[in-house]
């Protein structure tokens, strides 16, 4: 199959992926307890006014109504209107995306050279106290949640040394960097311990095999066996866990946002839920689900590129 | 040797707080005022002892844990090895199809949408984590049991005409037990993670209850004033998920050499 068929392949399972996901989000929603109307009343409703806002938000008619005129909406690029504000869904979408960009951006660039540099030097001194050392940190670091590590970090940098800001509440991001360290680091800490782990497995591998081997023979120097021949191939299993790293980044970290009161598209995401606002959350299920599909098409025609041997999973 | 040492240090002291601490916590509980010092590490966020709630804490996080991979193996394993195994080939697409779509979905989607469904609960804490751990299990069930299928060893079996009892489930299940172990470890400390940010996240739990996760959430508004009460759970939530980590992978080595 050529890359190209292949990716047009992909590209329409990835729509069938987003409808479906969509579909069920709808669903959920709908099974919550209590709807817009209800959260809007506010305490002690009279059964009357909640029916009346119901009536005047349109959530008195059918389900699949709604559903078949948000779909067309949607189709149009129409996300529709938030019950709870009234202002637009793509609105709160974009005000969210800055943040999260913003944190999901600075922590790719990151995470890129450190992790394939700490998986190179482990795999190239395989079996050494150093190689050793990183692949046991490695190990212990990537099972820690997020919120206990961030925890841990506001109480030693935050306040007891007070050298970082503990929150980034009310902060320009990009104006004082020195409120990214601390939710950069926690965002690092894990995908770090796995990328690493996958670029080593890889290089190990790589360096081990016949094609290596023959470059050796053929008298090319040992850094260019490693660089252009081995390196390229050990990356493109990390290739993958890339993706799924870009997509929960891009996802909006709820956590991480939590912790440090950053209010990006984690933030949005459980405001609305906790609003019932219904269109929100699927404007956000729609973001979610599109990243999700085309991060993981990047990642598998990227690897393609770089290990054009490798099966892809069709 | 001396990795197993460093990950059963780590996992000792949280996991015989979690098991054993609600033994030592008094039955009266008096009050103080919140985040002042007093007892072993000061009161909490409504002036409960501190110390009283890291003993009950515990027992929620490695309890949900526990139960929660246990659900997602015992409904995982057969639905993969039913998909693998199942005759007519279509049976496999109809059963994993719909897991590659799970696969679009957050699962912190999933997690705050059910439980604002369900409402609070630790049955819907333990289902919830299992429902997103579940396609992992069953696809590396399904991976398992194909290898096994294509064995000459089942072909033979079956033109025996042995019973689908006697292939399916007595044989290809007993081949896949070892990948399925060796899988294990990476799923507890998943599940570890998903209870443990769930919780923190409200998911699932009382605002006020006695839990490792739940305190960190809490107790945040005062750790300028009493540090303790955030940083002893958030300490023994990293301990516990860094030793099972590490002595899982020490086993798997263990295992496989």
């Amino acid at each position: 199959m050529s890359l190209a068929a292949y990716a047009w392949r992909r590209l329409a399972l990835g729509l069938v992926q987003v409808l479906a996901v969509v579909t069920g989000v709808f669903l959920l929603v709908q099974a919550l307890p209590g709807d817009a109307a209800v959260a809007l009343a506010g305490d002690n409703p009279d059964p009357g006014r909640i029916e009346r806002i119901r009536a005047a938000m349109g959530l008195d008619r059918p389900a699949p109504e709604r559903f078949a005129e948000w779909l067309a909406g949607l189709a149009r690029l129409d996300l529709g209107e938030s019950l709870v504000s009234g202002r637009p869904v793509a609105e709160f979408l974009l005000d969210g995306v800055g943040p999260t960009a913003v944190l999901a951006v600075l922590t790719l660039v990151l995470l890129l050279p450190i992790s394939v540099l700490v998986g190179v030097l482990a795999a190239l001194r395989e079996g050494s106290a150093l190689d050793r050392v990183l692949t046991s940190v490695s190990v212990g670091l990537h099972a820690i949640p997020e919120f206990a590590l961030a925890v841990v970090l506001i109480a030693v940098f935050g306040v007891q040394l007070g050298w970082l800001p503990p929150t980034a509440v009310g902060v320009d991001l990009l104006a004082e960097p020195a409120a990214l360290v601390l939710p950069l680091l926690v965002l690092l800490a894990r995908p770090i311990c796995s990328i690493s782990r996958l670029v080593r497995a890889g290089m190990v591998d790589a360096l081990a095999s016949d094609y290596v081997r023959h470059a050796r023979r053929l008298g090319i120097g040992e850094r260019r066996v490693r660089l252009a021949h081995a390196l390229p191939n050990a990356l493109a299993p990390a290739v993958q866990q890339v993706a799924r790293t870009a997509d929960w980044l891009l996802g909006g970290v709820i956590v991480v946002e939590a912790v440090f009161v950053i209010p990006g598209l984690g933030t949005t995401l459980v405001d609305a839920v906790a609003g019932r606002d219904l269109p929100v959350v699927q404007g956000l299920a729609v973001v979610f689900a599109v990243t999700t599909v085309v991060v993981n098409l990047l990642a598998d025609l990227v690897a393609f590129r770089l290990s054009p041997r490798a099966e892809v999973a069709a | 040797m001396k990795r197993v040492g460093v990950g059963a240090l780590l996992i000792a002291a949280p996991l015989a707080l979690a098991l054993l601490g609600p033994l030592f916590v008094p039955e009266e509980a008096t009050r103080h005022a919140p985040f002042v010092p007093g007892g072993l590490l000061g009161t909490d966020f409504v002036g409960r002892d501190t110390w009283h709630q890291v003993l009950a804490g515990g027992r929620t996080v490695v309890l949900v844990a526990l139960l929660a991979t246990a659900a997602s193996y015992l409904v995982g394993v057969p639905y993969g090895v039913l998909a693998a195994t199942a005759r007519p080939r279509l049976v496999d697409e109809v059963l994993m199809r719909p897991l590659d779509l799970l696969l679009a979905v957050p699962s912190l989607l999933v997690l705050i949408l059910v439980a604002a469904i369900t409402g609070p609960g630790l049955p819907v804490l333990v289902a919830v984590v299992a429902l997103v751990n579940f396609p992992d299990v069953a696809r590396v069930a399904r991976a398992a049991a194909l290898e096994v299928a294509g064995r000459p060893a089942l072909e033979a079996m079956r033109m025996q005409g042995e019973s689908w009892w006697r292939t399916s489930v007595v044989y290809t299940g007993r081949s896949v037990l070892r990948t399925l172990a060796a899988d294990l470890g990476v799923r507890l400390t998943g599940a570890l993670y998903l209870v443990a940010s769930a919780s923190f996240l409200g998911v699932g739990v009382p605002p006020d209850a006695a839990d490792w996760a739940v305190m960190v959430d809490r107790n945040r508004g005062g750790l300028f004033l009493q540090p303790w009460a955030v940083v002893v759970p958030a300490v023994l939530i990293v301990c516990l998920s860094v030793g099972v980590n590490l002595v899982f992978d020490r086993a798997l080595r263990q295992v496989r050499t």
